[in-house]
């Protein structure tokens, strides 16, 4: 893509009606049998527990499938930079693996692009004007990797964002609803929830939903690849079902923790 | 993981369960109607002129919680108490913190709060014990009152207009804490009373509670009177600190400490409000049973610690009735 000489530079655009390989889905194939066996609307089941990390102001760990993440709460502190006073609060994400998160022992890295993922997700949820002039900082720790997390987005991510609301929520910190997450891969013609990594390796697209059940808020909307407009419609509404379930799953844990430390 | 992680024998099980649910069942606050997590609707008459305390919002006209608690009404005011939060100050309690910088005319110390405290250099008593205007020289010396990880008595004075705490420590029984332990509870196992600062005689050992959550468990000093000395004077008192940190603080002494220390974090572990009767009744009780002091954090001394709670609460039930 050299640009002319003497003509002005280009902005990049995508090649279009060029496909890299060939549809796996060649008709309606509705033989596609999920290596896990559940049906393609259906998620993997749940497991979140609080009070994971006793030396954080809160924290959480949750299990979905073989994905296991655990979410430290800290704060609100005061914020180690010398900062203007400002009169809302700040937050402060961080993702990172752990070096035997992936099948293969890798280098455990600081996932900086899923840190701000996660801070976008969890912004719109928390009320920053209750704590002025401090941080809170998330620590999300991925301890086993369900998905890939070559593309950036599915996979866990999700994941950690529940956990990290759960967490925000077990530290006392204001927020307008729970935040629940949830991906959506399109294989064809077949839309298929919570996908796992051989899922996610042949899909065409992707889309990860992050809503506030109570509130029927969504408060980060992520494509990628292919998707057409009526495609769109019906994940969207799957991912806001299986949103407002995960978030029943998440208040019982809830409500299991707060009756427990009642007495 | 949080809550209680000891390794317990079946039976030890059994007499913990039954006395916690014994517990449970005196304790009359049991009411799980009223505890609500994030986004939940609070129940309430909507023809009343309601105040919306800390915790709740407004949605659609509906009263919603935005933290997980348990609701409280008092009067026309509805709020939501967080189980977990960080210590809330109010003015006069009595707080116990580390100093972590030192900087221009204050000492900022950590408490358990959300911003560092302010302790401000004209709100401290001067080692001489004169009251007078601070010079350039005595905020040079400030290290030599002060240092960075020094443990530090003082009183909550106010709230600045920006939400950050000021303390002050103007009288004899606040200052520096030295020759001790401090140990970190939960602070609302920590309630507000008459006296915060106790005299254990028995044992020659002082005992602050601070309403941040730290406890201060430490040797007995007496209060040094503030007189007004001369240099002379002066230069003979500056002696006498340095020998007294020469000094060895006896075995016993330390035994006594760590053992208290131990009945503090036994009853933080349980869950029971900390005051100065129940830890004296508590390493009474370790004497009597004659348990060893690092035995006191096992297993079997935690059951026997509830089933006396779990007694001594239900005698104080038949008296009242």
């Amino acid at each position: 893509m050299a640009a002319k000489p003497g003509s002005a530079p280009v902005t990049y655009s995508p090649n279009l009606g060029q496909k890299t390989r060939p549809p796996i889905f060649k008709d309606n194939d509705l033989d596609w049998v999920r290596p896990d066996g559940r049906g393609f609307h259906q998620c993997r089941p749940a497991f979140f527990r609080t009070g994971a990390v006793n030396s954080a102001s809160g924290s959480a760990y949750a299990e979905l499938g073989s994905t296991k993440v655990i979410v430290s709460v800290f704060g609100p502190r005061e914020s180690k930079k010398a900062m203007m006073y400002s009169d809302t609060g700040r937050l402060n994400c961080n993702v990172s693996y752990t070096t035997f998160a992936t099948p293969v022992r890798g280098q455990g890295s600081d996932h900086k692009e899923f840190s701000s993922m996660l801070l976008k997700a969890l912004e719109g949820a928390i009320m920053l004007e209750t704590f002025p002039k401090t941080t809170v900082d998330v620590f999300a720790l991925v301890l086993e990797s369900g998905g890939s997390f070559i593309t950036l987005v599915t996979g866990d991510l999700p994941v950690v964002i529940s956990c990290a609301s759960l967490a925000l929520a077990d530290a006392g910190i204001m927020m307008y609803d729970l935040v629940a997450a949830v991906s959506v891969s399109c294989l064809g013609k077949n839309l298929v929830i919570d996908p796992v990594l051989e899922e996610e390796s042949y899909q065409d697209g992707s889309l990860m939903l992050t809503c506030m059940p109570s509130r029927y808020e969504v408060t980060q909307l992520t494509f990628t690849g292919e998707w057409s407009t009526p495609d769109i419609n019906e994940a969207m509404q799957l991912c806001l079902d299986a949103c407002s379930k995960l978030g029943k799953v998440m208040r019982t844990c809830l409500k299991e923790a707060a009756s427990a430390s009642q007495e | 993981m949080r809550g209680l992680q000891l390794p317990l024998s079946q039976t030890q099980r059994i007499r913990l369960q039954r006395a916690l649910e014994k517990l449970q069942s005196l304790s009359c606050k049991a009411n799980s109607d009223a505890s609500v997590t994030v986004a939940d609707t609070i129940p309430v008459n909507y023809e009343d002129a309601l105040l919306k305390g800390h915790g709740t919002t407004d949605l659609n006209g509906d009263l919603v919680a935005t933290v997980c608690g348990v609701v409280e009404r008092i009067n026309k005011l509805v709020y939501v108490r967080a189980l977990r939060a960080r210590y809330k100050p109010e003015v006069g309690d009595i707080v116990v913190g580390r100093v972590v910088e030192v900087s221009q005319k204050r000492w900022r110390l950590e408490i358990n709060f959300s911003l560092d405290a302010i302790l401000m250099l004209s709100s401290m008593n001067m080692p001489d014990g004169i009251q007078r205007r601070r010079t350039a020289l005595d905020e040079l010396n400030m290290r030599g009152i002060f240092e960075e990880n020094d443990v530090v008595c003082a009183e909550v004075r106010n709230f600045q207009h920006d939400g950050s705490l000021q303390l002050q420590a103007r009288s004899q029984k606040y200052g520096k804490l030295e020759k001790g332990q401090l140990l970190i509870v939960d602070p609302y196992l920590v309630k507000k009373s008459k006296q915060h600062f106790h005299h254990l005689e028995q044992f020659g050992i002082d005992l602050v509670l601070g309403r941040n959550g730290f406890i201060w468990v430490g040797e007995h000093v007496e209060a040094r009177d503030s007189m007004v000395v001369d240099q002379a004077n002066s230069s003979e008192q500056s002696m006498v600190p340095e020998e007294k940190n020469k000094t060895h603080t006896p075995l016993e002494m330390r035994q006594n400490i760590c053992r208290i220390a131990n009945a503090v974090r036994v009853l933080s572990t349980l869950g029971f409000s900390i005051d100065a009767d129940l830890i004296l009744e508590t390493v009474e009780l370790s004497s009597t049973v004659k348990i060893d002091i690092h035995d006191m954090l096992g297993s079997e001394f935690h059951v026997l610690v509830a089933e006396r709670e779990a007694e001594r609460r239900s005698l104080v039930g038949k008296r009242k009735r």
